[in-house]
């Protein structure tokens, strides 16, 4: 009888527990078609494989990250933020005009972060509360944040004349590390805190995990979703921030397409689009690999309007096999 | 080997003649071997019931039934014809079809379309002749006696009435053999008489019927033959009649004895000092109208008894806060609880297992630490809650302890919760509530699809809780398993309390206090 019971309770033996963790979709995938994309273009473009790149990439996707540091958590809920590129155009312009008004960066920038914060619980209040989609609500938003950037000026370029304040963002170095891997750095710290070392991101998990049983355990499944929208809102400003910096000027068109590449990072770095499972740093891989992506082609020389195509199909493959 | 009936489908004697013979049956999933040589039949008009833990192989067995799955070895006979490596399709022509457990119809339709979908009578240009399809499938209800209209939305009836359009689809489509996987688990009791009715006009007509439940009263009630699978393996089996509840159980259970099957002696507490709850006048909007008043003493158990449906739920639901229009007094050991509020609920020392462990209780994705940690979150930070982090092993820690005390089998707390048996997941479900010191436990059907010895277990565990001081809510629609576990039991009929019975009343006492509660409402509203 004892034997019986033993032999059901036997487990696959460990090779093809390994195989089939290795076959499993996952992030470990992404990694592998990571490595592979960064052979490839070590290979075929020419000099990839420089510092200089490395640099660039850094800055390419250092918007990306801090986007995808946010992003991240209203994934983790079940959710999705549209919303964030023309977040990222309303928040420079709002800085924008807030330093043409002499009002000091050290003001504008965490009121810019504020109100990120304060547009990002919008959205999280009307799809809790009202019980709409989220996707439906911030598509919405999209539209409004964009329109609202447009009609700041006519849809013309404020420009930024506060050195320091694209010093500190943008320009700077410190330890020979450009300011705008800082403030990543910053984000992803913490975001990786709070989304796996805190209370409020085991909550969240188990918000967008089974958003029934997370109620049943006395979560309030709302106010979470409502601060994870809030933080998206918060990162989303900060990449404006960092933008605006960088080029020195408020456009209302800086933004624009963001959301699909960081949407893309944060699903390719293994968090689940249905929530309920997610990683900070899976993201930031996520992020990287956008970024070498796009900056790989750039180096190959294919025209813009290509490299989106082959952007866009890339994005599709990596997603589809990181799905659930 | 050819089938030496295969070419004589009808053998002499057709009152012995196995309708069903599975011989032989081997199934493995990789290095997992599933079935061993399991021998298996059904004859015409009979009830067989099928019987064994979670993960034991009764699924499976049904799935190669089927045709879902293939045998690795073995042969599947229907009346004498070898249809082992027939597929799904040609399987329900043979005359096999399974009641599932989710019922497959599709709400939005009607009973006529659901009844003969696929199948519509037509007319020229692709048209569906509906006057047709609701004459043909009247016709097949009136056939097998079921009082349905054909033509009413299938949303809009019960389950027992889904459960009996789910058995004339199936025996529309010729079906000889049907599999009823837990077809009570949600009827009322007046639905459960309804569908013993109707398997006995089946068994009449002949047709055979695997019956898989865990619930023994009803097996014993219905069923001529009983089968247990263990371990892959089918032990022998039984006539009904000749056997008893406790053989079954042991025969079941995994070390080859039965957890003590004497009622453990009840302990009576005094009730001193502050009740574990007191309510007055809680009501909601729909279902409590009339408001509920109730104490439950330290230690004492409750149950609660009555049909789906008559607010049993919904007032678990309201103490506990999840009902936003609920309003009424809520005390927990002495200190009011304003309610509304799952979080104040849990912080004034109330716990809830609810009815769908799957869908209510349990991320079934996520580790089953990190389960149990879920409404205690707070209390496992670094350093007794003053510090704003949680570490892994915190949630690992508590578990750990929970998982010695409550005997959880399963690998580690980082396993899925997906991958537990029903009785283990609903100790992991208990524990959540163990782990936050919950002055009243709520269990809402704590032994749904839960089999007889871990339905066992969870009576012992909740004596035990109770023993130490805490006050249980307990809501069953098996009256065997209030009479057994509750220490006082109270009726409910739309939403309001009716007459209280002591622990240990027989089920057919249990039922007929309920019987007479619902006619004295019934007569209320006339």
């Amino acid at each position: 009888m004892s034997n019986a019971t033993q032999s059901t309770v036997s487990q696959p033996n460990p090779g093809s527990a390994l195989l089939g963790r290795l076959l499993s979709p996952g992030p470990h995938v992404t990694y592998i078609i990571f490595i592979i994309i960064i052979g490839f273009f070590v290979i075929f473009a020419p000099n990839f494989a420089t510092w200089g790149t490395a640099g660039a990439v850094g800055r390419i996707t250092a918007v990306v990250t801090i986007m995808a540091v946010g992003m991240t958590f209203v994934i983790v809920c079940g959710e999705i933020d549209l919303s964030v590129g023309s977040h990222v155009s309303f928040a420079a312009m709002v800085v924008a005009m807030l330093l043409y008004n002499d009002v000091p960066g050290w003001i504008a920038s965490p009121l810019v972060l504020l109100l990120g914060a304060g547009v990002g619980a919008i959205n999280g209040i009307i799809v809790t509360k009202l019980r709409i989609p989220s996707f439906l609500v911030t598509l919405g938003m999209l539209s409004v944040l964009r329109g609202l950037a447009l009609s700041f000026t006519g849809s013309m370029p404020v420009p930024i004349v506060d050195r320091e304040y694209v010093e500190v963002l943008a320009g700077g170095t410190m330890l020979g590390i450009p300011a705008p891997i800082w403030w990543t750095l910053v984000t992803v710290v913490a975001g990786f805190y709070l989304l796996h070392m805190t209370v409020f991101g085991k909550r969240a998990l188990a918000t967008g995990g089974n958003t029934i049983a997370a109620r049943f355990s006395g979560i309030n499944t709302d106010l979470i979703r409502i601060i994870a929208f809030a933080l998206c809102g918060v990162t989303a400003s900060m990449a404006g921030l960092v933008l605006s910096a960088r080029s020195a000027a408020g456009n209302p068109i800086l933004g624009q397409g963001l959301e699909l590449d960081v949407i893309a990072a944060v699903i390719i770095g293994g968090t689940s689009l249905f929530g309920g499972r997610g990683f900070i740093l899976g993201s930031v891989v996520g992020a990287i690999f956008i970024g070498i992506l796009g900056f790989g082609l750039i180096v190959m020389g294919l025209s813009t309007s290509i490299q989106e195509v082959v952007k866009g199909l890339i994005i599709i493959g990596a997603v589809s096999v990181n799905r659930k | 080997m050819k089938a030496p009936g295969a070419n004589a489908p009808h053998t002499g004697e057709e009152g012995n003649s196995p309708l069903l013979v599975m011989k032989g049956i081997h199934k493995s999933f990789g290095e997992n071997e599933v079935l061993k040589d399991i021998d298996f039949d059904l004859r015409a008009g009979e009830v067989h019931a099928l019987l064994g833990e979670n993960g034991a192989g009764k699924s499976t067995l049904m799935k190669i039934l089927v045709g879902v799955h293939r045998p690795d070895a073995g042969e599947v006979l229907v009346a004498g014809v070898d249809v082992t490596d027939q597929s799904v399709q040609s399987k329900l022509g043979r005359g096999i079809a399974m009641i599932f457990q989710e019922l497959s119809l599709l709400p939005n339709l009607t009973v006529a379309e659901n009844l003969l979908i696929g199948r519509e009578p037509r007319r020229p240009g692709w048209r569906i002749n509906v006057r047709e399809l609701r004459r043909q499938s009247q016709e097949l209800l009136d056939t097998y006696d079921f009082p349905i209209q054909a033509g009413a939305r299938v949303e809009t009836l019960g389950f027992a009435q889904r459960q009996m359009i789910e058995i004339v689809k199936a025996l529309a489509s010729g079906a000889r053999i049907l599999v009823m996987d837990e077809p009570t688990s949600s009827l009322t009791v007046r639905e459960e008489d309804k569908l013993f009715s109707i398997i006995d006009t089946l068994k009449a007509r002949g047709i055979g019927i695997i019956y898989i439940s865990h619930r023994m009263s009803e097996i014993f009630k219905i069923s001529d033959r009983i089968s247990v699978i263990k371990d892959g393996q089918l032990l022998p089996t039984q006539q009904t009649g000749q056997t008893d509840t406790r053989q079954i159980a042991e025969m079941m259970s995994r070390g080859g004895k039965a957890i003590d099957w004497d009622p453990v002696a009840i302990p009576t507490i005094a009730p001193d000092g502050f009740p574990a709850l007191r309510v007055a006048g809680l009501r909601t909007g729909r279902k409590l109208r009339t408001g509920v008043d109730l104490t439950i003493a330290k230690g004492e158990i409750v149950g609660l008894a009555g049909l789906v449906g008559s607010g049993r739920s919904t007032f678990a639901k309201a103490l506990f806060g999840l009902l936003p229009d609920a309003v009424g007094t809520v005390e927990v050991d002495g200190r009011p609880v304003k309610p509304g509020s799952p979080a104040r609920a849990i912080a004034a020392g109330i716990g809830f297992v609810p009815e769908d462990r799957r869908g209510e209780g349990l991320v079934v994705d996520h580790g089953l630490a990190i389960n149990m940690a879920l409404p205690t979150l707070k209390k496992l930070r670094v350093g007794n809650g003053r510090f704003p982090m949680v570490l892994p092993n915190s949630a690992d820690s508590l578990f750990s302890y929970m998982r010695d005390q409550l005997k959880i089998v399963c690998r580690s707390g980082r396993q899925r919760a997906s991958e537990l048996s029903g009785g283990n997941q609903q100790k992991v479900v208990v524990a959540k509530w163990l782990a936050t010191d919950a002055q009243l436990l709520i269990l809402d059907e704590p032994t749904s699809g839960v089999d007889v010895n871990a339905k066992e277990e969870m009576r012992l565990i909740v004596r035990e809780a109770a023993s130490k001081g805490m006050g249980v809510l307990l809501i069953a629609s098996e009256m065997e398993e209030l009479s057994r576990v509750a220490d006082r039991i109270i009726t409910m009929v739309d939403g309001s309390l009716g007459r209280t019975l002591p622990g240990g009343a027989s089920e057919t006492e249990l039922r007929a206090a309920l019987q007479a509660d619902i006619d004295a409402k019934r007569k209320e509203a006339a």
